[in-house]
């Protein structure tokens, strides 16, 4: 929230930014990130879905167009620098208890016990980078802190990494940053949570889960890692619950997805990172943020054609509000992610069929009638309003021509605006017959990769590393 | 080292929307005034929400570091360890991270989690944290004008009264004494609406309130409405509430006039003790009658209403007294007086307030036959009188 006025004002030009009553907080702590902490809200009071237009008009009256006009009129005052512990600083001394009980009395800490980050717990991670300690690998919205390989190794420790997992934590925080990704919305009200996905060597290297529970704790790395993302967006992006982290359910974090590359590399399909310009064999990690999804049990058949009507009726029912990032709001953004158990993808790498085709399959298949699709994105949610069908919204340039080649409300339309927008992963119990769809938040947690960067000696510095 | 020995104590100063800590705001202003002799650690504090302080007398360590950092009020405080505050929370019933608002003039953020360590820190109980609620949220209305308050040379405060039931429960005085020590309620919960004033808004004394002689009554002005002596209506029913709410009034009090006597004595009092600030800017001024005052005059059948009419109408200035008064004399010219003062001033006669409605009436004090009450001039605009019910699910 707040860029485009963060950008007028950066430009010279005086804004005011409505803000409903229940995001003043987020408001302020947002602007403060931007870098413009005073920059001038005016309050919209209450939540504007709720009131009659009557009442809207009078909230508006008498609240907010006052405060726009202080705002458009009056001086703001400068920033100031908000002081912080230097990076060495010993903030606390005292025994485990105690030293948990601090971190999470200050808010820095999920709930869970945190492995207290000592200099010597910091300096073993350390050692698993060839970049400096004060090396920025990024900024990160809304606290607008550095990413530095110091606070990445800092987080590592308190979510019981082990210093191993150094350069996936680093590729990690760079993809934070990535502005692509869009890490400022992760505190956004459907409380999306991020899916790490991870390819190459380094899945053996770190002893990371990909066969069968790929997606539930308990081995080290793939826990681990999950869990370390959400501590570096609270202690160094900067959410908070209650305070600028609105998600209004959210869930705990995800643990890391690792591909079978094994079963990829028998059936030649090439790996999720491939997607995003990398190659077989290279360490990658994918992240994404996804609201939710569903396993999909028992798809069967002996063909691909007799498993993937399941399939693509699964994404159709995982797909609601989620076509605002096809159609409306930064349009064809919305990539879902389809999880094959490696039985599944076989049987159809087995009838001949690539990765490519199955997409294209469902991509031709997956699809509902327009006037469906309209209610999801205007009368159901109103995120986009004006009554035009997308028809008509094709014809002005403002939806993708698939849109627009009938105006039969009945026609069938594909969830998403091209095949490659569906993404697929192989992954899970070998053996059952079983899949996993993840329905996507668009723009709000795009799908960005990084090269995981291993340091010199990776091997014999791995073999010591117990 | 054992918990024991170690005082977990939660900083009662406030950031503003900004992330700043007003705490740097006050530094460069206390170092102007010339008080960083005395207060030797301002803004040099960890900037995070809980501290650990080790013993041995963690306690009086809090103490002097608070002091020596600004946040007091020169008395000592209750060190607001997170068991404190996690108590007071929970008799609260509103969540720790809820905004209340900005606090005036340094804008802190006011959070319920705040108010309730300078709840503890004033010595409250955990019941009376529903009363500091009520009263933060009054402070934070933009009719009490908090900004003027901190920051004007008089000496202005507020002042608390408690209406209902709630106030016997709380054991908060309205009979004798009830101005004065002895009362755990009284005094606390007054005490912590000034150090929310002070640690949340930043009105440091001499640094950014620069009112001439402060008053006692910036410690505490609270005091309960008498239920049992008070022979009208309620304060809560004449201001539109249930016999049965429990509510809290709020405004301002710019010192306690004491008056022994009847209406007369009152209504003198209130012609001579209203400063011509108080009829530049009219207000809502407070009288507190008697118990044995108020029985005598509802014997002769008069309403609360008729009170407030007679001193309304006895409350009279002659146009010379006022004439010579500070600011006509002083600043003639450059002030204009609001018309009900300009025309009392044409007639001859200017009264303490332009209308009956501007007097608050409650009765408390001492139950026996003593004529001890009380006028409370007021300072500033706008007029305030805020009533905020009590919600006390969990009392």
């Amino acid at each position: 929230m707040l860029r485009a006025s963060a950008a007028a004002e950066a430009a010279g030009v005086p804004s005011s930014s409505l803000v409903c009553d229940g995001f003043l907080g987020q408001g302020a702590t947002t602007a403060v990130g931007l870098g413009l902490p005073n920059l001038p809200m005016a309050k919209v009071p209450g939540h504007v879905d709720t009131q009659t237009d009557n009442e809207l008009r009078d909230n508006l009256t008498s609240v907010t167009v006052q405060a726009v006009i202080e705002n458009l009129t009056a001086a703001q005052p400068a920033a100031i620098m908000i002081p912080e512990p230097g990076v060495r600083d010993v903030v606390m001394e005292g025994s485990f208890e105690e030293i948990n009980r601090f971190f999470y009395e200050n808010g820095w800490s999920d709930g869970l016990p945190i492995v207290p980050p000592t200099r010597a717990k910091v300096d073993a991670f350390l050692a698993f980078t060839d970049l400096p300690a004060d090396h920025i690998l990024g900024k990160l919205l809304p606290d607008n802190r550095h990413a530095t390989i110091w606070n990445v190794a800092v987080n590592g420790v308190m979510a019981g990494c082990r210093p191993q997992y150094m350069p996936v934590l680093v590729a990690l925080a760079e993809a934070m940053a990535d502005p692509g990704y869009g890490v400022e919305h992760s505190g956004n009200t459907p409380g999306a949570e991020t899916l790490i996905t991870i390819n190459g060597p380094i899945i053996k290297d770190l002893e990371f889960n990909y066969e069968q529970g790929a997606l539930r704790d308990g081995f080290q790395a793939n826990t681990t890692i999950g869990r370390w993302w959400r501590l570096y967006l609270r202690n160094v992006a900067g959410f908070l619950l209650h305070q600028n982290d609105k998600g209004t359910f959210g869930n705990t974090w995800r643990v890391v997805l690792a591909e079978n590359e094994d079963v990829l590399s028998k059936i030649d399909w090439p790996p999720h990172a491939a997607d995003f310009g990398h190659s077989r064999g290279d360490n990658v990690v994918t992240i994404s943020r996804f609201t939710g999804g569903d396993v999909i049990a028992s798809v069967f058949g002996q063909k691909p054609e007799d498993m993937l009507p399941y399939l693509a009726d699964a994404l159709i029912s995982q797909t609601g509000w989620q076509l605002i990032f096809t159609v409306g709001m930064a349009d064809g953004s919305y990539t879902p992610l389809l999880v094959l158990s490696p039985i599944l993808a076989e049987t159809m790498a087995k009838a001949g069929w690539s990765k490519d085709d199955v997409r294209q399959w469902l991509f031709d298949n997956a699809r509902i009638p327009a006037k469906k699709f309209e209610q999801y994105i205007t009368e159901y949610t109103n995120f986009y309003s004006g009554g035009r069908s997308m028809f008509e919204l094709a014809q002005l340039g403002k939806a993708n021509a698939l849109y627009g080649e009938s105006q039969d409300p009945d026609r069938l339309v594909p969830l998403v605006c091209d095949p490659m927008d569906i993404q697929i992963c192989v992954s899970g119990d070998p053996g059952r017959t079983n899949a996993q769809v993840f329905s996507h938040n668009g723009i709000l947690g795009f799908p960005t990769a990084r090269a995981i960067r291993l340091p010199n000696d990776w091997k014999n510095k791995l073999a010591g590393a117990g | 080292m054992s918990e024991a020995e170690a005082l977990w104590v939660l900083l009662p100063t406030a950031q503003r929307a900004s992330g700043e800590w007003i705490d740097d705001t006050l530094r460069t202003r206390a170092d102007e005034q010339g008080m960083l002799d005395r207060l030797t650690q301002v803004a040099a504090f960890p900037r995070q929400r809980v501290e650990v302080v080790r013993g041995p007398n963690a306690s009086g360590q809090v103490n002097e570091m608070f002091y020596r950092r600004g946040w007091t009020d020169g008395l000592p405080i209750v060190p607001p360890t997170t068991n404190r505050v996690d108590a007071m929370l929970r008799a609260g019933g509103q969540q720790r991270n809820l905004v209340l608002g900005e606090a005036d003039p340094l804008k802190g953020v006011v959070t319920v989690e705040k108010v309730a360590i300078n709840a503890v820190m004033a010595g409250c109980e955990d019941d009376h944290m529903p009363v500091v609620l009520a009263a933060a949220q009054a402070l934070l209305e933009p009719e009490f004008n908090l900004r003027g308050v901190q920051t004007t040379d008089e000496n202005v405060t507020p002042l608390l009264i408690l209406s209902g039931s709630l106030a016997k429960r709380l054991h908060m005085n309205s009979r004798f004494g009830a101005l004065g020590p002895g009362w755990r309620a009284n005094a606390a919960i007054g005490r912590a609406v000034r150090l929310i004033m002070h640690n949340l808004g930043g009105g440091w004394p001499a640094a950014v309130a620069f009112a001439g002689l402060g008053q006692p009554g910036r410690y505490s002005l609270c005091l309960a409405e008498d239920e049992e002596f008070n022979p009208w209506e309620s304060l809560r029913e004449e201001l539109g509430f249930a016999a049965d709410d429990d509510v809290l009034l709020v405004q301002r009090a710019e010192s306690v006039v004491n008056v022994t006597g009847g209406l007369d004595d009152l209504a003198s009092v209130m012609a001579s003790a209203t400063s011509s600030f108080s009829r530049l800017h009219g207000g809502i001024v407070a009288v507190i009658i008697a118990p044995y005052v108020a029985k005598l005059l509802a014997d002769e059948g008069k309403s609360k209403a008729d009170v407030k009419a007679y001193l309304h109408a006895n409350s009279m200035t002659t146009t010379e007294e006022f004439k010579k008064s500070w600011i006509p004399s002083r600043l003639a010219g450059q002030t204009k007086f609001p018309r009900w003062v300009r025309a009392g001033l044409e007639a001859g006669w200017v009264p303490a307030v332009e209308k009956p409605e501007d007097i608050t009436v409650i009765v408390a004090g001492g139950d026996i036959p003593i004529p001890q009450c009380a006028y409370m001039p007021t300072w500033g605009f706008p007029s305030c009188r805020i009533a905020k019910k009590i919600e006390t699910a969990s009392i």
